[in-house]
């Protein structure tokens, strides 16, 4: 079958990018080993947290983070697609789980543990657990989730000077572990949520915001989240954990909503074994029961997540390569170089391997030169970054996404509408 | 400051010493165990856990063949809980001369262990995994076990029988009174506080650590070579039965299966000291390609973990400087400071492995008793071990067939290695332990493939929420868990673990920030913050 | 020896998988049973987690596997590649083999058999699996539940009627058609269509003495038995195949079973029929919209005014071809799509109709049923008959195969 994109990975830059470009009118296939990493991240679009110092503003520290850093991958995008790209994520969010925040200054969230999170956008339902903000906090959580641990949470931020207690509710389910998307499942329904404010309600103090698991609703997290702050008549707030992530199975929802919407489509278990650019496009053999199906399209976008993913792979003899295209890496230690040092919380010699691209997101070789033209590359996949300690990974996703959706279709408007027309 | 009396003082909560706290509290004796670390931290707790059929003797050493020959059929039947009955091969590779074989059989027939050569079909059938270019295949009764089932089993034995396991507890002075020891000094690692303990006799059972101990109570020449071997734990059992190459022993020459993974080892490298066991990535490599040997894509399998182990050998000033340590004795060695060197009330033991520790505790414990002029004879060869009654060997499925009774009552914490919430709270309890390290050990929490990337966070809570930690202590719990996985990872990092690491990166880092906890360099920026906004 | 492992490259794979699992809970958020019911813990859990302690001979030490559907969710949205559904439903089979095969289990386990049983004798054989005494009965007995949705014999065969029918001579190629248990003895007018609709298109088609695939004994846990069929049904096709001849199959779960599973799971990798049948069997709607694509299709479709929900049921998710059935429908003028976003409607096969089973079975089908209910379709269309007959059953709309769709809308 024929395409105008297809995107490799139905992570959050695979689906940025897919749907901004079916949204400008291309037909978008989505191909994918299986599902993207939305489904295990907060979802809260960290752009910059730390540089290393903790950012205060990312608008402001980006200009002197980048100049130590040239070779990340908002370098290559350059600062302004950052803005637009949370712009444009931020209006196809609005409609059913609206976002809060901008580059100007990080919103700070507590962890799962205590933490202080800077992130610059955060879903509204997450924002007020703003950690500036001095109202105390009560945190509640579950017997049966055990993901979320709500005393050690409440003393970690006490320590470090906002005042919280903790509160663990106890709801009778249909088993004794149940998982935040479980607990969030039973609360998209109307009587569980009675049940819940019923039992909290006698517990708070006036003064108080609420903080939750992020597991208020799946599919009506707005509604739950303002339902909750309406009966407890407190601000509530939620507080992603570990994977899975209810927060980011609602984004994988909306955008893949929206990519259908706008005609395109994703086909999961549908790993890319092979694929062959040329100068009109690209020829891709996807995994299938009993033989591989060909596709044919204009453009290929890469945006198959890495280490984590399994993309990019170490092997037994110390060699990084990228699988799909066995494109040129970039940051990889010198051969005989350490792979990694013995202290967990350096930044390892290995963390910002990745796949070297241009300013238009094309894979380049070591000269700078272009390997592919018709080949982008999206995410976690892009070398020079080390995201979990920046705290910038959903922003590179998002960024680089939109950015690559850009290339293909420059006169794509930053902002969302209407449903395309078949 | 608390002094302690106590008749037998045991320094060393190994195999050995373990062992030796079971046998003398059988025989009626009021012990104490000490250790400066957790039990089998040791040598003991970094081997591969194989239980020695005595196949890898019968050709060098046909004197400690016969050992494992009847020392294994004794462990089996006390401690069978610790043990499963994995069965082992002696597999001919093709890099090996067909003709050892005969060599070993002969060697079988002399130590009176019992072998079988089969078909090389057959071994193929036994094991798929397996080289399906080897030559010669021969059986023998290799068994694995569980080191911290083992020694907790001795110790908890030895405690339902008045004795008192102290494991933190580090010996920093030996008490001479004249000609005789007659005590020690302890430092309590956990609390500061300074033990006195007052013994009628010490057992120095602290094996690759043995001449310190020994220095502490004024005798020299107590010479322990280490010999670090690695180790590497593959995520799964590749093999279901021992399996050895049939060869002069060499560098990564057996993969054992034990619970839920493989291990391969080992290699043997002198090391200056018995704390300094750094893992080489040379080492590692290497090792990985001995595994081809017996399981072709060896190299291409989940590597877990890696770590180093040190083996005490006894060292009659033969051996040369530097170099491989294999020619150094294996035996074990009792000495009798008494005659050795006019100390009373003190005899060290150590060299030896662990599947002879039984009968280094009984060699021990029948000096003592000797020295003492008692007459009480041991009982530990045919005393069954708590647990292990019914003479049940463990196996595999246990937990998993376990834990499906309890699917709807009980939270799964360690996913991995199927810990549930009650085994992990009342292992916390039992233990009274702050350090997850120690609940790691001794259930195997964070041992399994993730590496604790989701049960650590859950035990961490929890650990929290049973008053056991501050959350200051909660939280530099869970940075010290993740520094030390990582030493035992970093080296075998590549492919599948790689993955793994880089999730659980996501979240230790990204999704819970360990890093910036309070505690660490970020607290005051946050109280500054906190602060301003009020 | 346990007759589940047979020595095969293919499978050590298979089992080997277990090692790219990070954990990362992807299989368990979307597996449609483990979310309905407690009593089965998870992909995670029960695939590559638990084959951790399983040896290679001990038997599966956890009974709680058997409730595992073998839907193959898990499989499709596992980012790192673990065959999940395949080390389960190995792993159901050696539960199977130690603790034996209930009569209910085997009986199931032959819908051949069954049809052949029940075709003669057809009025009576209906009235009885209508009869409610008879079905609470059988429900004591077998274990079958009384209100399970079971098909009506329809007294004849497809292969009747194809052994009857002469291809029009004009037909310029040549296509093979696996029909399935379900199209033979219970719906043999599915077949009339589908043999129609490639006539339509210039297509001889060739109904070869064929069987059963097998898939419900190995969904039973009866590997044995399974790899007869397996290779019986093989046997037969494997000559067309090896003439380049495409096989199309109307029952997605049947084509599965002949594309991957026979393959990955039973461990039929490495025979040479079973192989060359496989890489020449294609979906029905998969073969069409390739047709389309390659501009052979005739759309000469007049309008068909209904508005059709579409679930692809969760066996035809396991092909990875994406939904050609909608690319199908959107040719045709005046029919409205909707399309359904559920995994699985919870027949499971034969999953549903035992009766431990049934209320797992409309749990895990309630989202389904609901999402009908709002778009309120004139018709809902699924790949597979085991789905069409449950799903009709609780929703009370007409269920067809988008086959019969395309079938009205040429006009035939």
């Amino acid at each position: 079958m024929k395409w105008d994109v297809i995107v490799a990975g139905a992570g959050t830059a695979g689906l940025t990018a897919a749907v901004r470009a079916a949204q400008s009118g291309k037909k978008v296939l989505v191909l994918a080993k299986g599902a993207g990493a939305t489904h295990l991240a907060p979802l809260t679009i960290d752009v910059l947290g730390y540089a290393p110092e903790r950012v205060e503003s990312p608008l402001a520290s980006l200009g002197g983070f980048l100049a130590d850093n040239p070779d990340h991958p908002y370098a290559r995008t350059g600062e302004a697609a950052i803005g637009e790209a949370l712009a444009w994520f931020s209006d196809v969010m609005a409609e059913t789980y609206p976002y809060t925040g901008g580059l100007e200054r990080n919103i700070l969230l507590p962890s799962a543990i205590g933490a202080w999170r800077p992130s610059a956008l955060v879903p509204v339902t997450m924002a007020e657990g703003d950690l500036r903000r001095d109202e105390p906090m009560v945190i509640v959580g579950l017997r049966q989730l055990k993901d979320f641990h709500p005393a050690l949470l409440a003393d970690n931020l006490q320590r470090a000077g906002v005042p919280a207690r903790a509160v663990e509710l106890d709801i009778e389910f249909d088993r004794v572990d149940v998982s935040t998307v479980g607990l969030a499942r039973a609360l998209d329904r109307p009587e569980v949520r009675s049940l819940l404010a019923a039992q909290l309600a006698v517990r708070l103090r006036s003064g108080e915001r609420v903080g939750f698991p992020a597991a208020l609703g799946l599919r009506h997290a707005h509604t739950v989240w303002s339902e909750l702050q309406d009966r407890l008549g407190r601000p509530v707030f939620e507080i992603p954990t570990v994977p899975p992530s209810v927060p980011g199975l609602r984004v994988d929802r909306i955008l893949t909503d929206a990519l259908r919407a706008a005609g395109g489509r994703v086909i999961l278990g549908s790993e890319i074994v092979g694929a062959q650019p040329d100068a009109g496009g690209v020829t891709v053999r996807a995994k299938a029961a009993a033989r591989d199906i060909e596709h044919r399209a204009d453009w290929l976008v890469l945006a198959t997540g890495g280490f984590a993913e399994g993309s990019i792979m170490l092997d037994a003899d110390w060699r990084a390569r990228e699988t799909v295209l066995d494109l040129p890496l970039a940051h990889v230690p010198a051969a005989g170089e350490a792979r990694f040092v013995p202290d967990y919380f350096d930044v390892q010699p290995m963390a910002r391997v990745g796949v070297a691209v241009d300013a238009g997101l094309r894979p380049v070789g070591p000269d700078g030169s272009r390997v592919h033209e018709r080949v982008l590359v999206a995410g976690a996949s892009i070398g020079g970054a080390v995201p979990w300690k920046e705290h910038s990974g959903e922003g590179i996703s998002v960024t680089t996404g939109y950015h690559a959706a850009g290339q293909i279709a420059p006169k794509a408007s930053p902002s969302v509408g209407t449903r395309a027309a078949a | 400051m608390t002094t302690l009396q106590t008749e037998v003082l045991v320094v060393g909560g190994g195999g050995t010493g373990a062992g030796i706290a079971w046998d003398a509290a059988l025989r009626g004796y009021d012990v104490i165990l000490v250790d400066r670390a957790d039990l089998a931290e040791g040598t003991s707790g970094r081997f591969h856990g194989l239980l020695h059929s005595g196949g890898r003797y019968v050709v060098k050493d046909p004197i400690a063949a016969r050992e494992c020959v009847e020392e294994n059929a004794i462990v089996r039947s006390i401690a069978s809980a610790a043990i499963e009955d994995t069965g082992g091969l002696f597999v001919t590779t093709p890099d090996d001369d067909p003709a050892y074989g005969d060599q070993f059989l002969a060697g079988c027939a002399e130590a009176g262990l019992p072998t079988e050569e089969i078909d090389v079909a057959q071994a193929l059938r036994r094991e798929p995994r397996l080289n399906p270019g080897i030559t010669r295949a021969f059986t023998v009764a290799d068994a694995s076990v569980d080191v911290w089932q083992l020694v907790w089993a001795l110790a908890n034995g030895a405690a339902t029988r008045g004795a008192r396991i102290l494991p933190y507890h580090r010996c920093v002075e030996l008490h001479r009174e004249g000609d005789a020891v007659t005590g020690a000094r302890l430092h309590d690692e956990r609390t500061g506080e300074t033990v006195e303990v007052q013994a009628a006799f010490t057992i120095n059972a602290g094996g690759a650590w043995a001449h310190e101990i020994a220095e502490m109570a004024g005798i020299e020449g107590v010479s322990v070579v280490p010999g670090k071997g690695i180790m590497i734990a593959m995520n799964h059992r590749l093999v279901n039965t021992v399996v050895n190459r049939c060869t002069i022993p060499a560098d990564g020459d057996i993969i054992v299966p034990i619970r839920t993974v493989s291990v391969i080892g080992t290699t043997d490298i002198r090391s200056e000291h018995p704390d300094d066991l750094p893992v080489t990535q040379e080492e590692v490599d290497a090792m990985l390609a001995d595994g081809e040997r017996l399981v072709p894509g060896f190299r291409n399998q989940r590597a877990m973990r890696v770590w180093a182990g040190v083996r005490p050998l006894f060292d009659d000033k033969k051996a040369g400087a530097g170099g491989s340590t294999r020619d150094v004795s294996r035996g074990t060695a009792l000495l009798d400071h008494g005659e050795r060197d006019g100390v009373g009330g003190f005899i060290t033991i150590t060299g030896g492995k662990l599947t002879t520790y039984r009968l280094m505790a009984e060699e021990a414990v029948d000096a003592m008793v000797e020295q003492l002029g008692h007459d009480r004879p041991c009982t530990t060869k045919t005393t069954a071990l708590p647990g292990s009654e019914d003479g049940a060997y463990m196996s595999p499925g246990t937990r998993l067939r376990a834990r499906d009774r309890h699917l709807k009552t009980e939270q799964l914490i360690c996913e991995c290695e199927l810990i549930e919430r009650s085994t992990l709270e009342a292992g916390m309890r039992a233990r009274g332990s702050q350090n997850l390290d120690d609940i790691r050990r001794s259930l195997r929490l964070g041992m399994g493939p993730c590496q604790g990337g989701f049960c650590i966070p859950r035990a961490t809570g929890i650990l929290h929420s049973l008053d056991r930690l501050t959350a200051a202590e909660a939280n530099t719990s869970m940075r010290s868990f993740l520094e030390e996985r990582w030493k035992g990872v970093y080296p075998i990092l590549y492919g599948d673990q790689l993955r793994q690491a880089r999730l659980d990166d996501w979240i230790f880092q990204g999704v819970l920030d360990v890093e910036h906890l309070p505690g660490g360099p970020d607290r005051d920026v946050a109280a500054t913050t906190a602060r301003e906004a009020s | 020896m346990s007759a589940v492992h047979e020595d095969d490259v293919l499978l050590g794979l298979i089992r080997g998988s277990l090692d790219h699992c990070v954990k990362c809970t992807i299989c368990e958020t979307h597996c449609p049973y483990s979310n309905a019911t407690s009593l089965f813990p998870g992909p995670k859990y029960v695939g590559p987690q638990a084959e951790r302690f399983r040896t290679g001979e001990e038997v599966t030490p956890d009974a709680s596997v058997d409730y595992c559907s073998s839907c193959g969710i898990c499989t499709k949205v596992c980012p790192q590649g673990v065959h999940i559904a395949e080390i389960n439903t190995r792993a159901k089979a050696k539960l199977a083999e130690a603790e034996g095969v209930p009569l209910r289990n085997q009986l199931l386990g032959r819908p051949d058999k069954l049809g052949a049983l029940g075709t003669p004798v057809a009025p009576l054989a209906n009235w009885t699996l209508a009869n409610r005494p008879l079905r609470a009965l059988a429900q004591k007995i077998l274990g079958i539940h009384r209100d399970a949705a079971l098909p009506t014999f329809a007294g004849t065969t497809f292969q009747r009627w194809a052994k009857r029918h002469t291809a029009p001579p004009e037909a310029t190629k040549e296509v093979v058609f696996f029909h399935g248990c379900g199209t033979n003895y219970y719906e043999p007018d599915l077949g009339e269509k589908t043999v129609a609709i490639l006539e339509h298109n210039g297509f001889k088609v060739t109904v070869p003495k064929q069987g059963c695939c097998g898939l419900p004994l190995q969904s039973n846990g009866i590997f044995p038995a399974g790899r007869a069929y397996s290779k019986r049904l093989a046997k037969h096709l494997a000559p067309h195949a090896r003439e380049g001849k495409a096989i199309v199959g109307v029952a997605t779960s049947c084509t599965l079973m002949v594309k991957r599973e026979a393959r990955e799971i039973l461990g039929l990798d490495e025979d040479p029929d079973v192989r060359v049948v496989s890489e020449h069997t294609f979906d029905i709607c998969e073969f069409l919209l390739d047709l389309h694509d390659r501009g052979e299709l005739r759309t000469d479709f007049q309008p068909v005014e209904e508005v059709v929900a579409y679930h692809a049921p969760c066996q035809q998710q396991g092909h990875n071809i994406g939904k050609p059935a909608l690319d199908l429908f959107a040719l045709v003028p005046g029919l409205e799509t909707v399309e359904m976003h559920s995994h699985c409607c919870g027949i499971g096969g034969t999953y549903g109709l035992k009766e431990e089973k049934r209320q797992i079975s409309l749990d895990v089908g309630a989202d389904l049923f609901a999402q009908v209910r709002e778009a309120d379709p004139t018709i809902v269309a699924c790949d597979s008959e085991t789905c069409r007959w449950h799903i009709e059953k609780e929703t009370g709309v007409t269920n067809l195969h988008p086959v019969e769709i395309l079938h009205r809308a040429y006009g035939l």
